[in-house]
């Protein structure tokens, strides 16, 4: 029999990869992996894909990611020798990239413009990319000679905003789920890129998320079974049917007390191409939890007409004859609105969920706001469309997301994480 | 058990399958680790531990989910009446001791599946059928049983497995199940069958239907899987009944009449039911209205 630390000297190299891919990987799955190789040889690479993907991934998800990973690892011979190859003349290209590059930007015989790291990023670049900055900067070059300093900073601009605008298009395009799995590719895309033939599909991943968001929402805290204290009265009086033999323990069980629902949607102008997706689900959640109060904003406050959230059409109607749909945004007004409402729409047992970009007029005054809202709600929970990823570059966005929990939304798949981490807010 | 042994039981119980699948089977037998499958409904995960029931030689212990399934309908059980009987005839005797203890022992005690399970004398294939419906109380209940192959009664103290049972969980994921739960389990995931599967599972299943039938079902339904407009994906059980239904109607041929009178048994919601007329027109312009589409 094969020696087992001959498989698991390997593995654990390929275990190390799974983790850096995101997959929970421990020492137990690589000594499985390193068991069932030794059971069934390397000889078939599919039989061996199969066997590996079994142990280490644990759902659909994480199959698709053990797949790009195995292909990168396991390599049969002849794609082994094809990418060494590959790797060669990609290296001489980038080589020769570089060099193009130095030159280009070397003005007057100074040195370049570029720190060494964006020469290695601009190498790697799409030909068609290193064009386009290339007349770019042959565009502007006459005025390098007026002021080098400026037109040396303004090239590094360009090349940074080059840079970002295509590792957004990288992220954006799902890192080819959709090819590999629809419904995948569906909880992953931005959710302005849904197709028309997608919605029914994303509707009912909606529903599913808005119950479970309802769920959470709610001060559920039922005992099941045989768990909380002995109900003395509802036992005894059981009994009396069986001739006062305590034949069955009754048990005290908690109300599901459900907690209340204000949700205030932003539907201005910068949350256009979201609304499809925000009036969606707060439909979905109207029907899943008891009597929301849905108030929508933008410059000003307006309270959604219960009757006209039964139905998606009629609703969508309704808030784009509200005359507040696509204005501009105000929070402050609106949360300071929500506040002085009587009777009151804010409460110790309500929890608030702001949908919103958070890109509104008169920040201080709308933070301000906002810790007013707190104190007066029991909970805040903000789902913000805008990516995670670029909450950084967004001052309002960090500001906001001090005061209150923020989720991003951007995707189905976002919300849905969003959901299962509610629990610890 | 070695994959081709597996292979040549799973072809005795005239059960299709593919080489991932038994590869899967082959990997989690071999680790003794529980299987979770999941898929769509209707796919044939519950019948993978039909087959390896059959295949092992094992008896199949079956716990079906649902919402509010605990430990007393899972697991264990005291029988009350017959401790009350018990309490009764005893009463006069000085030993009060020895009745508790006699009240919480094996004789009063109601096996459920997963105890039974697990208390076999000879190993079983225990089936815990779609836990996405079961709480998630009740999910992280079942680790121990999962990790250790052992419970804990409180009366009686823990229970080992005299037999290690060879588990499969089934989910269709109607919520995501926990991180835990997940990698205690081996996990296949189970996708609709292709054109050629499913027409291996039609002639397999339904011997007696004319081949040319079973081929122009099999066409229709990989067409009504691929469209993106159609909510309620068939699954391999509707395709099966449509094809003996329409074997029972005498329909030797899939027109788009027999299609219309037959739509019931493979499109289950009216809005897909509503969306026929269109499918029917994008089939008879993709095969110039031919009647029923080829082999």
């Amino acid at each position: 029999m094969t020696d087992p630390g001959v498989y698991l000297e390997k593995l654990s190299g390929f275990s190390r990869i799974l983790r850096l891919e995101g997959l929970p990987v421990s020492p137990q799955e690589t000594a499985d992996a390193a068991r069932i190789l030794i059971r069934l040889g390397m000889d078939d690479r599919e039989r061996v894909r199969t066997a590996l993907r079994t142990v280490y991934a644990k759902s659909r998800e994480e199959q698709l990611v053990f797949d790009r990973a195995f292909d990168g690892f396991f390599l049969p011979e002849e794609a082994m020798h094809r990418q060494a190859m590959e790797q060669q003349k990609k290296e001489a290209q980038e080589q020769e990239a570089r060099r193009q590059a130095e030159e280009h930007f070397r003005q007057n015989g100074q040195p370049s413009l570029l720190s060494e790291e964006q020469l290695e990023a601009y190498a790697a670049m799409p030909e068609e990319e290193r064009q386009r900055l290339l007349q770019f900067a042959d565009k502007y070059r006459d005025s390098a000679r007026r002021n080098p300093k400026l037109y040396g900073s303004f090239i590094r601009s360009v090349f940074a905003k080059a840079l970002l605008e295509q590792q957004l298009q990288m992220e954006d395009a799902a890192v080819g789920c959709q090819a590999a799995d629809p419904e995948l590719g569906l909880a992953y895309r931005d959710i302005t890129q849904f197709k028309d033939t997608e919605i029914p599909r994303a509707i009912s991943m909606i529903q599913a998320l808005s119950r479970q968001l309802n769920g959470e929402l709610s001060a559920r805290n039922k005992s099941a079974g045989r768990g909380g204290k002995l109900d003395f009265r509802r036992t005894i009086r059981k009994g009396l049917e069986t001739g006062g033999s305590l034949y069955r323990l009754e048990y005290k069980r908690k109300p599901i007390r459900r907690r209340h629902l204000t949700i205030l949607c932003d539907v201005s102008g910068s949350m256009m191409q979201f609304s499809e997706f925000a009036l969606r689900f707060i439909q979905s959640l109207n029907q899943v939890s008891e009597n929301p109060r849905v108030f929508l904003f933008s410059e000003g406050l307006h309270e959604a007409d219960v009757f006209s959230l039964q139905n998606m059409n009629r609703f969508r109607d309704y808030v784009r004859e509200s005359g507040i749909y696509g204005k501009g945004t105000d929070l402050g007004t609106a949360l300071q609105g929500l506040c002085a409402l009587r009777p009151p729409a804010l409460s110790a047992s309500t929890t608030l969920l702001i949908l919103s970009d958070a890109k509104t007029i008169d920040r201080p005054r709308a933070m301000e706001a906002l810790q007013a809202a707190k104190r007066q709600s029991g909970r805040i929970l903000w789902l913000n469309p805008i990516p995670q990823r670029h909450w950084k570059h967004l001052n309002s966005v960090q500001a906001f997301e001090a005061l209150c929990p923020m989720v991003s939304c951007s995707t189905l798949d976002a919300l849905a994480s969003a959901c299962r981490r509610l629990g610890r807010y | 058990m070695e994959l081709e042994t597996l292979k040549q039981k799973m072809d005795e119980a005239h059960y299709i399958y593919d080489d991932t699948l038994a590869t899967v089977l082959a990997v989690a037998l071999e680790l003794g680790r529980p299987l979770l499958i999941e898929g769509a409904a209707g796919v044939g995960k519950t019948e993978v531990a039909k087959v390896m029931a059959h295949a092992l030689d094992r008896e199949l212990v079956r716990l079906q989910c649902y919402e509010g399934l605990d430990e007393s309908k899972a697991l264990y059980e005291w029988n009350y009446q017959k401790q009350l009987l018990s309490i009764q005839v005893n009463m006069g005797s000085t030993d009060r001791e020895k009745l508790t203890r006699s009240l919480f022992s094996d004789e009063y005690l109601l096996e459920r599946p997963l105890l039974k399970s697990i208390r076999a004398e000879r190993p079983v294939v225990l089936l815990i059928d779609e836990i996405d419906k079961a709480d998630e109380e009740f999910e992280a209940f079942l680790l121990e049983l999962l990790s250790e192959m052992q419970v804990t009664i409180p009366e009686v103290g823990t229970v080992r497995a005299r037999s290690v049972p060879f588990v499969v969980l089934t989910s269709n994921r109607a919520r995501p199940l926990s991180e835990a739960l997940r990698r205690r389990c081996a996990y296949l995931y189970i996708q609709y069958p292709d054109m050629e599967k499913e027409l291996a599972i039609l002639r397999a299943k339904l011997p007696h239907v004319d081949d040319r039938l079973c081929a122009q079902v099999a066409l229709a339904v990989q067409k009504l899987r691929s469209s993106e407009a159609i909510l309620k994906k068939p699954s391999i059980a509707e395709t099966l009944d449509w094809a003996a239904a329409l074997d029972a109607l005498g329909i030797r041929e899939l027109t788009p009449d027999a299609l219309r009178k037959t739509a019931g048994f493979v499109l289950k919601n009216s809005e897909d039911l509503a969306l026929l007329p269109e499918l029917e027109e994008g089939r008879e312009a993709h095969c110039g209205g031919c009647g029923g589409c080829h082999d």
